[in-house]
């Protein structure tokens, strides 16, 4: 009896130290899965569970929060040991937690962030992201550093910087955000912004190109200094309007400098032709691997609180990409 | 009534005379008196202003009677019936006080640019009205036909491409490949109208819910997955993005490749519409369609060919959007035919079908332009510019069905 509880231990203390996740089943909802940002994302949460030999499962929410609940009450049907969920809704949150409340296991939101005061009703309760402040205030380096590097970036030799913006859907969180703190981070640069126009674009290409050709004709390039938009996109409707006036095409003395956010494919091709100066990369991959490690040591009742900060988050950090660099 | 008719052609003569006149003067004085960056390109309009209303003063002879009498209506009337463009007018005037910089040479010729593809949805949508129908998938075709080329039309090099082992193919291929997929959802259009007899705002309808669809199937293929299209080589870029003659002198801009393909569409729409059988066929039909039968003309051929015909002019729009603006998404032309329809309403083509000219269709769209790109230069805000959108539309429409009951 004793040699078989023995045995029973060196067994269960091998497959423990070999693959420590195993058995771990991840049971993770995305808001809808035709999303750029998203499938980066997912293939980031496969590789990771891959990698630390978890299972996991993700159901596609088709962009609708009755669906994601129907699919997170199946997950816990099917015995998963945590949640990983983007949710459709963000102030659906309440009835997730409740969920994984009543099932007692541990539930990890990513990309879109619960309000706190939500999260605070589970003790074990997370969020993985970004924040989206930290974007614009990158967006706001890139155009700093631009700007000291290059003393004739400063057309008209006042010291200020004019610049136009172009802005995200209206009221959306990372508009607000990205376009406050850009701003702000030329500010604390003690150079002085200078708003010449700013429009709302909705993260569009072909909108923004528009508005930015009215913005060229009626401020004229020559009093530009800087456009600064909320996303790649506006950023390359931009560029797109600056080069139908043969702007930002190779010639030194007519050039704008030009910044996102996203840092996706177009927008990395332009700054290799030297169309657009910078972009600022929110990092689907960290986000999406950070998220698996957190959920894999919940799942096993690991003590997390030295990896999240206020016990409740974990900031991913977004990153600067400037021409050059892939 | 001989009086009249000399005065007023007297009065457009001299007043054409007084501009050109104006504009020599002022085009010599603005640099000595250090106007430039005050009235821009003012004198150059005004001496092109002048020389179009001296010559139109100048011919405008030999009217008849009823044309003279007319001519001969109350000031009043005059203004109702050419509100609108009254309207635009005094806006131009009003942006140019506020914002000089209006007064430019290449102001003029971005917005002519920017009419270019408007006016090619215009002509396309114009023979749905014509027939008293309407197209509501025009705008979805131009999304369409936009992925359809741009797809195929990406960089070697690029990270994201829509197909990975596509070899670098001729430009035209995926240009013709974009039209005929417009023209085979105008043709289903068209067999739906003309088959069934499906009133064409329900026909388009369904048409236009199936081809975003299909559009929106097609984009999100991996490896692409929905992504906005990028990387577009630059020759196919260059069929939107040429410009002619530029750098000809100073400062000048150049004009828009897509300026001359409208002008060569505009031309070749007025042709079939006055000089062929088919153009009067389509009058006919959209008059009276029971005559029209009894008449002997084949509503159903004609029917076809008129959608078919529409969904090519469409076609050319998207795959012109997607060179433009070296990108495509599914959202592309997203309520386009909105537009084209209120440059067609305000250019004088009835919703009743049988009534509209060519003519009124560039004016209708040219209004238009001026006024989205006059409102948005002073940086009116887009919900004011959406309010002001409806109001000229009902307007237009408004001043148009009492003109016809007054006749």
């Amino acid at each position: 009896m004793r040699k078989v509880f023995v045995t029973a231990l060196v067994l269960v203390l091998a497959a423990a130290s070999c693959s420590f996740a195993d058995g771990v089943k991840i049971g993770a909802g995305i808001y809808r899965f035709n999303d750029a940002f998203m499938l980066r994302f997912r293939n980031a949460m496969s590789a990771e569970s891959e990698k630390a030999g978890a299972k996991i499962d993700i159901a596609d929410g088709r962009d609708d929060q009755p669906t994601q609940d129907a699919q997170i009450d199946e997950f816990i049907a099917g015995g998963v040991n945590v949640l990983i969920v983007n949710l459709v809704d963000r102030m659906a949150a309440q009835e997730t937690i409740d969920k994984a409340k009543s099932a007692d296991i541990p539930v990890v939101f990513i990309n879109r962030e619960p309000p706190l005061e939500v999260l605070n009703t589970y003790g074990k309760a997370y969020y993985v992201g970004a924040k989206a402040e930290e974007s614009g205030i990158f967006s706001g380096q890139l155009i700093v550093d631009y700007f000291k590097s290059h003393p004739e970036a400063d057309k008209n030799h006042d010291g200020k910087l004019q610049f136009v913006l172009l802005k995200g859907q209206n009221g959306h969180q990372d508009m607000i955000l990205r376009s406050k703190y850009s701003v702000e981070t030329i500010r604390d640069a003690e150079i002085e912004p200078v708003e010449l126009a700013s429009a709302i674009a909705n993260w569009d290409k072909l909108e923004a190109m528009k508005i930015m050709n009215a913005f060229i004709m009626s401020i004229g390039p020559e009093n530009i200094e800087a456009v600064i938009a909320n996303n790649d996109e506006m950023a390359l409707g931009a560029v797109e309007a600056l080069k139908a006036q043969d702007y930002n095409k190779g010639d030194p003395s007519m050039y704008i400098p030009v910044v996102g956010v996203d840092a996706n494919a177009s927008a990395l091709e332009a700054m290799d032709r030297g169309e657009m100066l910078g972009t600022v990369l929110n990092d689907a991959d960290g986000q999406g691997s950070a998220a698996v490690k957190l959920a894999v040591s919940l799942a096993q009742g690991k003590d997390v609180s030295g990896e999240v900060t206020d016990g409740k988050y974990i900031w991913v950090p977004y990153q600067k990409v400037t021409r050059g660099e892939k | 009534m001989a009086e009249t008719k000399s005065r007023s052609k007297r009065l457009i003569t001299t007043v054409g005379i007084i501009f050109l006149v104006l504009g020599i003067i002022l085009y010599f004085v603005k640099e000595p008196m250090g106007l430039n960056r005050k009235i821009y390109d003012l004198p150059v309009f005004l001496i092109i202003i002048g020389i179009c209303a001296a010559i139109k003063g100048f011919m405008a002879k030999d009217k008849t009677e009823e044309e003279a009498a007319l001519a001969g209506k109350t000031f009043t009337e005059f203004l109702t019936n050419n509100a609108i463009l009254i309207a635009m007018l005094v806006l131009v005037v009003v942006i140019c006080i506020l914002q000089p910089r209006f007064m430019q040479i290449r102001v003029a010729l971005d917005i002519l640019t920017q009419s270019s593809t408007k006016l090619i949805m215009a002509l396309g949508i114009c023979f749905a009205l014509l027939i008293a129908g309407t197209d509501l998938s025009a705008g979805r075709m131009v999304g369409l036909a936009a992925v359809i080329s741009a797809s195929m039309m990406q960089t070697a090099t690029y990270a994201n491409r829509f197909f990975p082992d596509l070899p670098q193919v001729a430009v035209w291929i995926p240009i013709v490949a974009a039209v005929l997929a417009c023209m085979v959802c105008g043709a289903l259009n068209g067999f739906l109208v003309a088959k069934y007899e499906m009133h064409p705002f329900i026909a388009t309808l369904a048409t236009q819910v199936m081809i975003y669809g299909a559009c929106s199937l097609y984009f999100d293929m991996p490896p692409n997955n929905s992504q906005p299209i990028g990387g577009i080589r630059p020759d196919f870029a260059q069929i939107g993005q040429l410009r002619l003659f530029n750098g000809l002198w100073k400062g000048f801009p150049g004009i828009s490749i897509l300026i001359l393909i409208s002008i060569v569409i505009c031309i070749a729409i007025w042709f079939i519409l006055n000089k062929t059988v088919f153009g009067k066929n389509v009058y006919a039909i959209g008059g009276n369609r029971e005559a029209a039968v009894v008449a002997g003309i084949n509503v159903f051929r004609n029917i076809m060919f008129i959608f078919i015909l529409a969904s090519f002019l469409y076609g050319i729009a998207g795959v012109l959007e997607a060179a433009r603006t070296a990108g495509a998404t599914n959202n592309y032309g997203n309520g386009y035919e909105t537009d084209a329809i209120a440059a067609c309403v305000v250019g004088g083509v009835s919703m009743s079908g049988g009534i509209g000219k060519v003519g009124g269709i560039v004016m209708g769209v040219l209004i238009f332009t001026v006024i989205q790109y006059g409102l948005q230069f002073i940086n009116v805000s887009p919900m004011w510019q959406q309010v002001i959108k409806g109001v000229i539309i009902a307007v237009a429409v408004a001043i148009d069905l009492t003109k016809y009951r007054r006749k």
